[in-house]
């Protein structure tokens, strides 16, 4: 048997990528706030993995989102918002508070994923919404494959907001971006405090962190003031909120943050694009401003 | 249970390696799994025993499986490889620069490559160089 040698882990490959990034990133790293590893970039993808003999898996993955990003975002003008974490953690929950405020005029689709079942989407359909039911089977998670597959049955033309539920699980989805602007994970004071702790690289990989159902924190036993100084020691600059989404409370910072992450996103574009073509990208977002706008 | 995804890719590209040397099977593959992905390498491995018996070898497939530092740069200047966060449960790379407190990002130890293929040794005694991994094509 002829073995082969191994290349040293030291390769060109990170640097291609610190360049990639030194490009399409300087300057906002404080404006962006924290990025998660898998975050949508733009530039920073473009660096050609096919090319390399050494193939970055995870790489693949996220490139199958950016396309997703592309035609969803770009294409469509649509705000896409992940919302990830462990089953009973309220996510359900959550974005149905989010759809109750909206303005009357704002579509909004929700892809709901599960392992199996319709009750979270007949959950959806009640509040008039467009959705599309994704059960996974023996998936733990949802990949862009699915989220594609998905977006056959929505209106995309029509949509101005898009929430993406994934699969309530909190370690297979880290590597699986769905190419949203907001990667929110929730949990909740009733999995335990130590629950932040426990799932660190997830937190590390999201975009904001909802700690919810604190209302009853204090029936757990949950130490609120612990968990959220975990986060911050675990993924520095991430946004934490705590709600309690049976209540209705804690929304409005959240659904705040939620238009942030679309201002900030366009203004990432301007930046990356400061070659003359901005304005395609401009216009494509303008419908999701105004509608993240109405939210106040 | 997400391994078994990534299992399926990465055989996929060992697969396409294989072809673009000429070869429709192979015998080894060595796969480097970043410490801050979140693929377990135990279950990986196990995957792709499973996924390669079911589509590729008649034998047993080698796999190597090598584990790859976090390794961050901060644009303040410091770079390596960040400590870890005792206070969490399972392994975590502290993201708090140790030089300026700003937010560092991974350059590498979140990824998951297929770093070589070996290949079956050719019948008619042709040079193995030639065929080799897919590291043949990086020189460049």
């Amino acid at each position: 048997m002829y073995h082969t040698s191994r290349h040293p882990l030291t390769d060109a490959t990170p640097i291609d990528r610190l360049l990639d990034r030194l490009l399409s990133d300087s300057g906002q790293s404080g404006l962006l706030g924290p990025l998660g590893a898998h975050r949508m970039g733009h530039g920073e993808d473009d660096h050609e993995h096919g090319g390399d003999a050494e193939a970055d898996i995870l790489a693949q993955f996220a490139e199958q989102a950016d396309d997703l990003h592309e035609r969803v975002v770009h294409d469509h003008g649509i705000f896409v918002a992940e919302f990830l974490g462990a089953t009973g953690s309220g996510k359900t929950r959550l974005i149905e508070r989010l759809i109750e405020r909206a303005p009357d005029d704002e579509e909004i689709g929700v892809i709901v994923g599960d392992v199996a079942g319709e009750d979270d989407a007949t959950r959806f359909r009640e509040l008039g919404v467009s959705v599309a039911n994704v059960n996974t089977g023996k998936e733990c998670h949802l990949d862009p494959s699915l989220v594609e597959g998905a977006l056959e049955d929505l209106d995309l033309d029509a949509l101005d907001t898009l929430y993406i539920e994934n699969v309530g699980n909190m370690v297979c989805p880290a590597d699986f971006p769905l190419g949203a602007q907001a990667r929110v994970l929730v949990v909740s004071a009733t999995e335990g405090d130590d629950v932040v702790r426990k799932h660190p690289l997830l937190f590390q990989a999201c975009d904001g962190a909802v700690i919810n159902k604190v209302d009853i924190a204090e029936a757990v036993n949950a130490d609120l003031d612990l968990m959220e100084s975990d986060v911050s020691e675990i993924a520095p600059e991430m946004p934490t909120f705590r709600t309690s989404a049976e209540h209705g409370d804690g929304l409005d910072e959240l659904a705040t943050f939620l238009d942030e992450r679309g201002h900030v996103h366009a203004s990432d574009h301007e930046h990356t694009h400061a070659d003359g073509q901005t304005h395609e990208h401009d216009h494509s977002h303008e419908d999701g401003h105004d509608h993240a706008h109405k939210h106040d | 249970m997400h391994e078994f995804s990534i299992a399926t890719q990465v055989l996929d590209a060992a697969r396409e390696a294989a072809a673009d040397h000429g070869a429709d099977t192979f015998e080894g593959i060595t796969v480097s799994v970043g410490d801050a992905s979140h693929v377990n390498p135990d279950q990986l491995e196990t995957c792709l025993d499973a996924a390669a018996d079911s589509t590729i070898t008649d034998g047993d497939l080698t796999i190597d499986i090598e584990t790859e530092p976090a390794y961050a740069e901060c644009a303040c200047g410091w770079s390596g490889e960040p400590g870890e966060i005792d206070r969490a449960l399972a392994y975590a790379p502290n993201l708090t620069c140790p030089e300026c407190d700003a937010r560092l990002e991974l350059q590498a130890g979140n990824e998951c490559r297929l770093m070589s293929v070996t290949l079956p040794e050719t019948d008619d005694g042709s040079d193995p160089d030639a065929a080799g991994s897919p590291d043949a094509n990086t020189t460049d």
